[in-house]
């Protein structure tokens, strides 16, 4: 069980050997079982955000490694990386960072597309998922005809979509008021508890903090705190 | 070309919208391609129109496709050297299925003269009937008749050398030449006609009479100076050419372009320029997609930074890009071609009437209404003009989105 995600020995240094040369993740090791609901938090620049982007193969660590279901993620080269991005993790960013030419349910379906689904399966999944996320009225509309709350459901529901392993979060309800957080956070447990996702996110937001069942703190690049809550 | 039909869809919905969001750039460049190629296209017509007219004005008035002398006569003309087998040759020109029309004529310089001014003109002795089965002589025709009047007493005379004499219809003209006997003779003409073929030999110096009676005012017992050969087909030139010199072993003939090398000249210099043009047309629609991608990819690198990011692959972003210039070019191309091939077809048809500037294209030969030529390959060659323009122009954007790390777009805000 808690084979599905290993980091090891983690570390990544900015500019090495330049002036300023900045070391934001030190010994970083996490063992995360599948179906895990974790939070990374940590005061700004403790390393949450190089940490989810080493994790989620969109940067490269300068030591350690990432395992993600057996398979080695540091180990490999960019285009096969990609793939899997596409086929196994999920992402949703503190900017929403919708596709701004696609509607909301082309952004949705647009992962399944690069896998080559059929439109039967395309359209029969956005219906279910918008159905849970309750944005069904607003597949036909673009990202800036959407307010920020519902432009961070399509991107929940782009990210869960194609039925990735894991979910990276980085500060998802940052951009978000309160209530529209919590909303948020209700609709991300929803999915990881009936989907069975592992969801990893990030948050400075003591409320949303609270919702997560492991809680990992960062400080300086290093873990200060990794704990499940009862 | 696309792995998959999902994804070539995608490449396809992702480029059009993308110039649909930034509409009023895609517009402009596509305008300025299109403009581009319609001057391109419309210039090229016209000037190809202008100088298959000027050759064939040439042809026309004056040497035919093919041109026959006595030996000797092109480049030391002299009455005496005639070419007096003119029955068998025309027998021979009259056999051969390539031949349209053949004339023949006899010339001399001559001295024209009225009571008050002289000029140095042109004989042509000719048969106004051949004559106007050949070229254009009715078309030329600017006042009076083609006719020389009874006892064959009239001339048809240049605009040009008209002018110089200041004579018109009706007006008296004495020729002097000398004959054949290396006696001057002369010959007193009424003007009966005017021509004007923008042949500026003619126009200045022709003064068309009756062929016997120039015989006769030549004494020439038998026999012409020249015989000009119209083809169906200018194809045929060399051939038949080579088939009179076989044959006639003591006359001299010529084609066209060997008496006119300024013509032919004319005519490669308007392929060299039409180059020129293909190139400027080449340059600016390879700018103007190049500025229009490059700028929508520096704007867009946050967008591609998130494809790249949620699992797309570089070559799908490759697509976009290429698919998006291809559509600019292609509408450029298409509004492009419809306008210059409408254009030229209306000039084709109906000319572009330039004879408020009619004195100074005299000067080159030319007529006063220009008719322009639709050739196929304008539009080939401008359509490989584009496609290059295209493909080259998005090469060094794609090397900048590629360089930029789209991935570090998104994780800063
Ligand atoms: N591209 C970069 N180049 C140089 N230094 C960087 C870069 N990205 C991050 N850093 C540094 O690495 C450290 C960790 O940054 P990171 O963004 O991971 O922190 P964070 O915990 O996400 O902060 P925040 O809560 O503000 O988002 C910081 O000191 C930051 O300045
Ligand atoms: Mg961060």
């Amino acid at each position: 069980m808690s084979e599905f995600l290993q980091v090891k020995d983690i570390s990544k240094v900015f500019n090495p050997e330049q002036e300023f040369e900045v070391a934001a993740l030190s010994g970083i090791n996490l063992a995360i079982g599948r179906g895990e609901f974790v939070v990374i938090s940590g005061p700004s620049g403790s390393g949450k955000t190089t940490l989810l982007n080493i994790i989620g193969g969109l940067d490269a660590a300068s030591g350690g490694a990432v395992i993600l279901d057996g398979l080695t993620l540091t180990d490999l080269a960019e285009k096969e990386l990609c793939l899997q991005r596409r086929d196994h993790i999920g992402f949703v960013f503190q900017a929403y960072n919708l596709i701004p030419v696609l509607t909301a349910r082309e952004n949705i379906e647009y992962v399944m597309k690069l896998q080559g689904k059929s439109q039967q399966d395309c359209d029969a999944r956005v219906v279910e998922i918008a159905e849970k996320l309750g944005i069904a009225q607003l597949l036909n509309k673009l990202p800036n005809q959407l307010s920020g709350g519902q432009q961070q459901r399509v991107a929940v529901a782009r990210a869960v979509a194609s039925k990735p392993k894991l979910i990276l979060a980085d500060e998802p309800t940052a951009n978000l008021d309160s209530g529209t957080a919590a909303e948020l956070m209700a609709m991300m447990e929803k999915l990881n508890r009936e989907e069975r996702i592992t969801v990893i996110f990030s948050s400075h937001d003591p409320m949303v903090i609270a919702k997560a069942r492991r809680s990992i703190i960062l400080r300086d690049g290093r873990v200060v705190q990794n704990e499940i809550t009862p | 070309m696309f792995r998959s039909t999902g994804s070539g869809l995608l490449v396809a919905r992702i480029a059009w919208a993308s110039l649909l969001r930034r509409r009023t750039r895609t517009v402009l460049v596509v305008l300025m391609i299109a403009m581009s190629l319609w001057g391109l296209l419309f210039m090229q017509g016209l000037y190809e129109g202008m100088y298959e007219q000027m050759i064939d004005n040439a042809i026309r008035s004056g040497s035919g496709h093919l041109t026959i002398y006595a030996k000797g006569y092109r480049l030391e003309p002299d009455i005496k050297k005639l070419i007096t087998n003119i029955e068998e040759v025309a027998r021979f020109l009259a056999k051969d299925q390539r031949v349209a029309s053949v004339v023949s004529r006899i010339n001399q310089e001559a001295l024209a003269a009225t009571a008050n001014y002289s000029r140095n003109a042109k004989v042509l002795g000719v048969e106004l009937g051949a004559e106007q089965k050949h070229g254009r002589l009715a078309d030329y025709l600017r006042q009076g008749e083609l006719a020389f009047g009874p006892k064959a007493r009239g001339a048809v005379v240049g605009s040009g050398l008209a002018k110089k004499l200041k004579i018109s219809l009706g007006h008296k003209l004495v020729l002097s030449a000398q004959a054949t006997d290396n006696e001057v003779s002369a010959i007193a003409l009424k003007v009966r006609g005017i021509i004007k073929t923008n042949n500026l030999a003619i126009d200045d110096g022709a003064v068309f009479i009756d062929q016997a009676k120039a015989a006769e005012f030549l004494g020439i017992g038998a026999g012409v100076t020249q015989v000009c050969v119209i083809l169906h087909s200018e194809e045929e030139m060399v051939p038949l050419q080579q088939a009179l010199r076989q044959k006639f072993t003591d006359l001299e003939v010529f084609r066209w372009d060997e008496l006119y090398p300024a013509l032919m000249q004319s005519r490669v210099m308007m392929e060299g320029f039409s180059y020129v043009t293909y190139l400027l047309v080449f340059a600016v629609a390879a700018l103007g997609i190049f500025g229009v991608i490059l700028v929508s990819i520096l704007e867009r690198i946050r967008e591609f930074g998130i494809m790249l990011a949620i699992g797309t692959e570089f070559a799908l972003i490759r697509k976009i890009v290429l698919f998006e210039s291809f559509i600019i070019g292609f509408l450029g191309y298409l509004s492009g071609s419809l306008l210059g091939g409408l254009t030229l077809n209306y000039f084709r048809v109906h000319g572009l009437d330039l004879t408020a500037f009619s004195e100074g294209l005299d000067a080159f030969g030319l007529d006063a209404i220009m008719y322009s030529i639709i050739k196929p390959d304008y539009f080939v060659t401008a359509f490989l003009a584009v496609l290059l323009a295209t493909i080259l122009s998005v090469i060094f954007p794609l090397r900048v989105l590629k360089k930029a790390r789209p991935i570090e777009a998104i994780t800063k805000l």
